[in-house]
C-alpha cells in the first residue's frame, strides 16, 4: 500500500516547467490561462484575503461534515436496524441523491435567509450520502457466526450493536467518512457559488467577474489542498484510534 | 446431560422439514460426534441444544431444566473462528464472560493459562489477523473453554484447517477434554475424526434427518493415530460408512 511518493512528484514537477514553459513561449492570454508562477505571485499578493475566504469556506464543510456524521451514523443504525424502517427511509435517500444538489442551494438560501445556515445544508446533502451507504453496509457485513456468538452469549439487541456491529462497521464508516470529506469541501464550494460574501467558491466567482483568472486559479488549488488534506486527516484519525481498522482493506483470514 | 426427545425442527422459510424426531442422551463427560451428509440437520441439532433456534416439537432438556434460549453452562465452537478482527487475542478469549458480565478478578490470568495449553502463551496480544487459521481456531476454542462449559457444541471446528493441523488439533482437544468434566458434541464431516474422538458417533440420515445409528467406539483412552489400524477403529468406521452410504458405496475389488 504505502509507496514512495517521488515518482507522482517528479510527474508533477514535470507538468508544472511544461506548464509553466508552455505560457511563457505560446502567446495565451494570462485570463485565459495563466502561467503557474503567475497564479502564485497573484495569490501571494492577497494572501491575508486568500487566508480568510479559505477560513470561511473551511468553517463550512467543518459544519457541513460534522452535521452529515451527527446525522448519517443513527440514521445508518436505525436503517440496519430493521427492514421496514430501511424499507420506508431507503427509497427517500435515493431521491434526496437524484436532486442536484446545486439546484437546491438557491430555494434554501431564499428560504433560510442569507446566513451560514443554508451552506452548512447544502454541504451536508452533497456529503452524507456515502457515510450512511458506507455504515448501513458495515451493520449488514457482520459475519452471522459473530451475531451468533453474541447470541449464545445471550447479548441483548442493544448489546449485539455496540459490542458487535458498530465496532465491526469501523473500516466501513471511515470509507464513508473519506469519500464525505472530499465531497464536503464540493458541497460548501456549490454553496458559496450561490450565495455567500465570503468564502473560496465566492473568491472564484468574484475573481473571474474581474478576468482575475490566477486568482480563481489559486482559490481552486487552496480547495484542492484541503479536500487532500481533509482525506489524510480521516486517515490518520482511523490509524490512530482503530489500529487494526486501517489495515483492513483486504478481510482479515478466516472471516 | 443432554437429553433430546423426539425433537423435530421445521423451518418457516422454505417449509423445509431439519429434524424428525430426535432422540438422543449425553451423559455428562461424554464425548459424542454427529456425522451425516450435508443437510442432514446436524448444524441444526447442535444449535437446537445451544437454544439458538427453538425445536417445533419434542423438547432439549439440558442438566433437568428445558432449552429456551441461550445457557452460561453451554459454549459453542464455529466453523471458521468468529474472532473479533478489533480485539486481540486475550480480549478475544475473555469477551464471551465480558458480554455476560460474568468476568471475574481471576478471568484473565486464567485465560493466559488456557492460551499457554494451547500453545498460544506470548501471542495475547496479537491481533486475529496476525494469526494462522489453526491458532485462530485455538483461540476460538479456548474462548469456549474460559467459559468452564459443561456442554461444548462444535460444529466443524476444524473444517476449515489442513489435513496437518486438523489431526495436530483433534488430540490437543481431546487432551485438554481428558482433564475437564465436560460432555462435547462434535459435529464433523469426517469418519476418522468422529471415531478417533468420540464415545459414540451419531450417524445421521438426511431429509429430514433423522438418527440412523448410534455406533460406540470401544477404544482405549487416550486415543491416538496409533490405534487407527486396530480393527475396533476400522469396524466402527466401516459401520459408520455403511450407514453413511448404503447401497450406493460401490465395492472396489
Amino acid at each position: 500500500m504505502r509507496r514512495s511518493a517521488l515518482p507522482s512528484l517528479l510527474v508533477l514537477v514535470v507538468l508544472l516547467l511544461g506548464w509553466e514553459a508552455a505560457c511563457r513561449f505560446i502567446p495565451i492570454r494570462e485570463f485565459i490561462l495563466p502561467s503557474p508562477s503567475a497564479i502564485w505571485a497573484q495569490s501571494y499578493a492577497v494572501w491575508p484575503n486568500l487566508l480568510r475566504h479559505t477560513l470561511a469556506t473551511l468553517g463550512t464543510v467543518m459544519w457541513g461534515f460534522l452535521a452529515s456524521v451527527a446525522i448519517s451514523l443513527p440514521l445508518a443504525m436505525v436503517i440496519a436496524a430493521s427492514p421496514a424502517i430501511s424499507a420506508a427511509i431507503y427509497p427517500l435517500l435515493v431521491v434526496t441523491q437524484s436532486i442536484p444538489k446545486v439546484a437546491l442551494a438557491p430555494i434554501l438560501i431564499v428560504a433560510l435567509g442569507a446566513n451560514e445556515l443554508p451552506r452548512v445544508i447544502v454541504t451536508f446533502l452533497v456529503a452524507f450520502f456515502p457515510l450512511v451507504v458506507g455504515t448501513v453496509a458495515g451493520l449488514l457485513a457482520t459475519p452471522p457466526e459473530l451475531i451468533e456468538l453474541g447470541r449464545s452469549c445471550r447479548a441483548s439487541k442493544l448489546q449485539e450493536l455496540t459490542r458487535i456491529r458498530l465496532p465491526f462497521a469501523v473500516p466501513f464508516v471511515f470509507g464513508g467518512l473519506k469519500v464525505a470529506a472530499a465531497l464536503a469541501v464540493v458541497g460548501a464550494v456549490v454553496a458559496e457559488f450561490v450565495g455567500a460574501d465570503a468564502g473560496l467558491g465566492y473568491l472564484i466567482q468574484t475573481s473571474m467577474a474581474f478576468f482575475k483568472t490566477p486568482l480563481a486559479f489559486g482559490a481552486v488549488l487552496v480547495l484542492a489542498a484541503m479536500g487532500i488534506v481533509l482525506f489524510q486527516v480521516v486517515s490518520l484519525a482511523e490509524k490512530l484510534l482503530f489500529p487494526w481498522s486501517s489495515g483492513a482493506d483486504q478481510p482479515p483470514p478466516g472471516m | 446431560m443432554i437429553r433430546l426427545e423426539g425433537v423435530g425442527k421445521r423451518f418457516a422459510r422454505g417449509d423445509v422439514e431439519a429434524l424428525r424426531d430426535v432422540s438422543l442422551h449425553v451423559a455428562p463427560g461424554e464425548f459424542v460426534a454427529i456425522v451425516g451428509a450435508s443437510g442432514c440437520g446436524k448444524s441444526t441439532l447442535l444449535r437446537l441444544v445451544a437454544g439458538l433456534v427453538p425445536p417445533s416439537s419434542g423438547q432439549v432438556v439440558l442438566a433437568g431444566t428445558p432449552v429456551v434460549g441461550p445457557r452460561a453452562d453451554t459454549a459453542m465452537v464455529f466453523q471458521a473462528p468468529t474472532l473479533l478482527p478489533w480485539a486481540d487475542v486475550l480480549r478475544n478469549v475473555t469477551f464471551p464472560l465480558r458480554l455476560m458480565k460474568q468476568a471475574a478478578g481471576d478471568t484473565e490470568a486464567r485465560a493466559r493459562a488456557l492460551l499457554a495449553t494451547a500453545g498460544l502463551a506470548g501471542f495475547e496480544h496479537r491481533l486475529p489477523r496476525e494469526l494462522s487459521g489453526g491458532m485462530q481456531q485455538r483461540v476460538a476454542i479456548c474462548r469456549a473453554l474460559l467459559q468452564q462449559p459443561r456442554v461444548l457444541l462444535m460444529d466443524e471446528p476444524f473444517g476449515a484447517l489442513d489435513a496437518l493441523t486438523r489431526e495436530e488439533m483433534s488430540l490437543e482437544l481431546l487432551r485438554i477434554w481428558s482433564g475437564l468434566q465436560m460432555a462435547v458434541v462434535f459435529v464433523t464431516h469426517s469418519i476418522s475424526e468422529a471415531v478417533l474422538l468420540a464415545d459414540r458417533v451419531v450417524v445421521m440420515s438426511p431429509r429430514p434427518g433423522r438418527v440412523a445409528e448410534i455406533v460406540p467406539v470401544n477404544l482405549p483412552r487416550p486415543r491416538g493415530f496409533g490405534q487407527e489400524a486396530l480393527p475396533e477403529f476400522q469396524a466402527a468406521a466401516q459401520r459408520i460408512r455403511a450407514l453413511i452410504y448404503g447401497e450406493r458405496l460401490p465395492r472396489a475389488a
